[in-house]
């Protein structure tokens, strides 16, 4: 062994107020939760193949007609979380990764991949390349996120475009 | 500021000191303009015209499209034919990547019958399915650093899902996971203004896929697939090379093949 291990854990790239800038530069957001009814729920299951529940609280809106939306992809071995930026139209502005938790429900419980961040403050930024890693390896497969953004374009088709 | 995006397939990060997301968003767009040209999912990609037409007639081709074929044919030949991207047709066999035109018709010829008649414009005298997955991340995280440099980015970090590269006046620590646990990392050093790349299979095995290191020289069925449980990275100046490089190495298992010399590479082999 060369050196100790450490143990792959979680990044937080960016915040939900940092996305919504790099998404909508200075557009003004407005919050716009909507109620997920159990039949929503059921035909964005169907349209995207993802099983566990899609949370309504996390959507925003310009005055342009555009969406924001917040969701996250749980697969067996990693959990993200994710922005989407939708037209008003329902196409894809752009997408951002806010945080991905690595071998999510395994090695998270058993160490709290949160440690490394644990005294830091806001004199002592978290120095990138630094404190986080640059970690290198075979190529993880964002296939997850794919499934993910069905089910949030599911979701305009469903439900948004309806909204005014 | 560290940013992440779904593009070539993975995960890319750039990282970064300077606040400039403005920079961050067009080093996203070089990446995903090498997606657009070179993808083999995208049937529509510039890749799959080459494919499905470069055997009939000649086919135009953007100059970033021709500079990774250029540099593909330069491995090839200082790997005696190790590193072939004629090989898309044997992972579209395996089921690793999706088949766009009917292929059992075709006796596949390989990277070196593609000619260039001009700069942008190539033709081939046999059908060929060129896969650009061993060769188009590195490209792509060499095109997002050479955008960051133009807007004035000093420092930064562009990984694609575990090809990396940095540049800049500080040396960047690097990690890479070990291939017996690869949610472990092993702390390799620092890298400053270079690249490094790694295959591996332990995600192939993980998610229970035919191995995607592919034999371009194999002589039956038996030898197409590779199989190996060590993790191969090889150092760079260029991401580009380090990315097709590694595939020379996982291939020959050799650290000391000349053809890393002949592009001033280096290789790590971490064993299981």
């Amino acid at each position: 062994m060369m050196s100790t291990p450490i143990i792959a854990q979680a990044k937080i790239y960016v915040s939900i107020e940092q996305a919504q800038k790099i998404l909508f530069q200075n557009q003004s957001l407005t919050k716009a939760p909507i109620i997920i009814t159990d039949e929503l729920q059921e035909k964005m299951r169907l349209a995207s193949s993802i099983r566990y529940p899609f949370r309504g609280d996390r959507i925003w809106k310009t005055s342009d007609g555009s969406w924001l939306i917040i969701d996250e992809v749980i697969g067996k071995h990693e959990m993200i979380t994710y922005a989407v930026a939708l037209n008003s139209n329902g196409s894809i502005l752009g997408i951002e990764i806010l945080e991905y938790v690595e071998s999510y429900g395994y090695e998270v419980a058993e160490v709290d991949w949160r440690k490394q961040f644990v005294g830091k403050t806001a004199k002592d930024p978290i120095k990138l390349n630094q404190d986080i890693q640059n970690i290198g390896g075979a190529t993880l497969s964002c296939k997850h996120i794919t499934d993910g953004v069905k089910r949030v374009t599911s979701l305009y088709d469903l439900s948004l475009k309806t909204i005014r | 500021m560290r940013r992440c995006q779904a593009l070539l397939g993975t995960f890319v990060e750039i990282s970064t000191d300077q606040d400039d997301s403005q920079a961050i968003n067009e080093a996203f767009s070089a990446i995903k303009q090498v997606q657009d040209l070179m993808s083999f999912h995208d049937p529509s990609s510039e890749l799959n015209v080459i494919n499905q037409t470069v055997h009939l007639e000649p086919v135009a081709i953007h100059s970033w499209t021709a500079e990774v074929l250029k540099i593909a044919q330069e491995i090839y030949e200082q790997s005696n034919g190790l590193f072939n991207c004629g090989i898309g047709h044997r992972l579209v066999a395996a089921g690793l990547l999706p088949c766009h035109m009917d292929l059992s018709i075709y006796q596949m010829s390989g990277i070196e019958d593609i000619r260039f008649i001009d700069p942008q414009i190539i033709i081939s005298s046999k059908p060929l399915c060129l896969d650009l997955g061993g060769i188009a991340k590195g490209f792509a995280v060499d095109k997002a650093v050479e955008s960051l440099i133009s807007r004035g980015i000093e420092s930064a970090c562009v990984n694609a899902g575990g090809d990396l590269r940095v540049f800049g006046p500080i040396p960047m620590s690097i990690q890479i996971r070990n291939p017996s646990r690869h949610t472990q990392l092993i702390d390799i050093g620092s890298l400053q203004n270079g690249a490094i790349a790694t295959s591996s299979l332990y995600f192939s095995k993980r998610d229970q896929l035919q191995s995607h290191i592919i034999n371009p020289l194999a002589r039956d069925e038996s030898e197409v697939h590779l199989h190996f449980s060590d993790s191969y990275s090889v150092v760079a100046k260029e991401c580009v090379y380090a990315d097709a490089l590694t595939k020379v190495l996982a291939l020959s298992q050799a650290t000391d093949h000349p053809c890393l010399n002949y592009f001033s590479a280096q290789a790590i082999r971490i064993t299981t």
